[in-house]
């Protein structure tokens, strides 16, 4: 079966940059701040 | 009107809402409940409750703190599998709200307990409501991903699987700097710490169930072509969450999480330890600390890298990977320690925490293959016991081995190298349960009306 492409609802985009960066933001400075100590570690 | 909001039927998307929603509505859930990894820096400080400074008469153990971790990793796996069905069949919206309140009320709790200085009541509020909580959590997105990627269900799970791991990133500064801010010269700051994070968690998991959806029937993504013949261990049939257990396949897969589990568990914490006994005055403390969260970071990454790939190579051959490179690699170790190579040693044990994190983040997609989309969850809920199992056996076999080597006389540098072959062993009989794994029997498919009545029904806790 194939599906025909379904319009995308306005507004979608604005949604999924909040979604992301409501959950990458944080990740990401989780992530930077193991790999600071990581590397502080290894000086 | 609260009630009706979790109701599975408030949650059927309607039409153009973009399937990208669903990843991070899990990372919510999963990057709150994975902070259970990292539970271990409330260790110290709650072993100075009285003393502030230094442990003082009166003061909790060590060994006592360390039955918070083991009660919630246990209780994740039961409430995984005594809850599994009542998830998939309320729902995602549901099921995450049920995981926010445990998980923020186990906090919450755990400050009373630390405020009262009473041990029972962190075990009840952490282990016992908050374990709760991790194992609702944990499934609660998983066969909604499923169903919104079929056409790629191993990087829908490992993506949110991904978060389980991340989340320890984000809890660890962000509670050392709470209790930083709440510390005074004579309070150490745990019980305030608990409450935020309690509230902080609790906000943030309810914004990953007011974004989560589930698709309309017969939703399918755009341009997406659904096999015309099925393809060789992909199922297109589903099975009932209880005959999965009278499955072959369920129990084989069980042996090949939890073989898998073992050896990275085992040795994972033993990690910092094993480079510094192996690269005796060559890695300090404070680098094998460094190891840990490079190796951290590998684990994190191999959910989404392994998971991902199974897409394209199929789950049985990722396992044949896991197990096939992982033995070579847990053989490797040794060699590396003799050699003195601190760079293989590294290299080995990155690897292996990749496919450590795979194993976990590529089960859902198996589980999905061998018994189809219906009842996914809550299969894999059952299955999260060979987890809380493999957390029990990986780092008693690991100590032990140790244990006995240095008691009888063996280098500590050399006291890990039959570890590692045990290690090894148990991935080669790993390799041989993913060998006998085949397609389930039809005796075990339900009927396909049987299957819509189940999706329409929608019973809590309802006869089959």
């Amino acid at each position: 079966m194939e599906n025909t492409p379904q319009p995308m609802a306005t507004g979608n985009g604005i949604k999924l940059v909040l979604a992301w960066g409501f959950v990458g933001i944080p990740l990401v400075w989780g992530i930077v701040q193991t790999l600071v100590n990581a590397i502080k570690a290894f000086q | 009107m609260a009630v009706s909001f979790l109701n599975r039927q408030r949650t059927i998307a309607a039409p153009g809402y973009s399937r990208w929603l669903i990843p991070p509505a899990a990372l919510c859930v999963h990057l709150c409940i994975g902070q259970a990894y990292a539970f271990s820096v409330f260790n110290l400080p709650m072993t100075k409750l009285i003393g502030i400074s230094q442990s003082a008469p009166g003061d909790w153990k060590l060994t006592e703190l360390g039955w918070i971790f083991s009660l919630a990793i246990f209780f994740l796996g039961a409430s995984a599998a005594v809850f599994g069905r009542w998830v998939e069949e309320g729902g995602p919206r549901r099921a995450m709200f049920t995981a926010a309140l445990c998980w923020g009320g186990g906090f919450l709790v755990s400050a009373g307990g630390v405020y009262l200085h009473t041990l029972w009541i962190i075990y009840l509020g952490y282990g016992v409501l908050g374990g709760t909580g991790l194992g609702i959590g944990y499934i609660s997105p998983v066969s909604t991903l499923i169903r919104w990627f079929p056409d790629r269900p191993g990087m829908a799970t490992g993506m949110a699987i991904m978060g389980f791991g991340g989340g320890a990133f984000i809890a660890a500064p962000f509670s050392v700097w709470l209790m930083g801010r709440f510390a005074t010269p004579t309070h150490v700051g745990v019980a305030e710490t608990f409450i935020v994070m309690g509230l902080v968690y609790f906000c943030f998991m309810m914004v990953g169930a007011a974004i989560v959806r589930v698709p309309a029937p017969g939703w399918a993504p755009a341009g997406y072509v659904a096999p015309a013949q099925p393809r060789p261990l992909v199922t297109t049939q589903n099975v009932f969450v209880y005959d999965a257990l009278k499955t072959p396949q369920f129990w084989l897969i069980w042996w090949i999480l939890c073989l898998n589990v073992t050896a990275g568990i085992g040795v994972l914490g033993q990690a910092s330890a094993m480079s510094q006994e192996m690269f005796r005055g060559r890695v300090t403390a404070v680098a094998a600390s460094g190891f840990v969260g490079l190796f951290s970071l590998f684990n994190m990454a191999g959910r989404f890298f392994w998971s991902s790939t199974s897409d394209y190579i199929g789950r049985k051959n990722t396992y044949f990977v896991f197990f096939v490179l992982g033995t070579l690699l847990y053989a490797l170790v040794p060699y590396a320690g003799a050699i003195g190579s601190i760079g293989l040693f590294v290299l080995c044990y990155a690897v292996i925490f990749s496919m450590y994190g795979g194993g976990f983040a590529t089960v859902p997609a198996y589980l999905r293959d061998m018994f189809g989309t219906r009842y996914v969850g809550a299969i894999h809920g059952l299955l999260l016991t060979a987890w809380s199992m493999a957390g029990i056996f990986g780092p008693v076999l690991v100590n032990y081995i140790r244990e006995y080597n240095v008691t009888h006389g063996v280098a500590p540098a050399q006291a890990y190298n039959v570890t590692m072959y045990v290690m090894a062993g148990l991935l080669i009989v790993g390799f041989f349960c993913n060998v006998f794994v085949k397609s389930v029997h039809e005796r075990f498919h339900m009927r396909a009306v049987e299957a819509e009545d189940e999706v329409e029904a929608a019973p809590v806790f309802g006869g089959r």
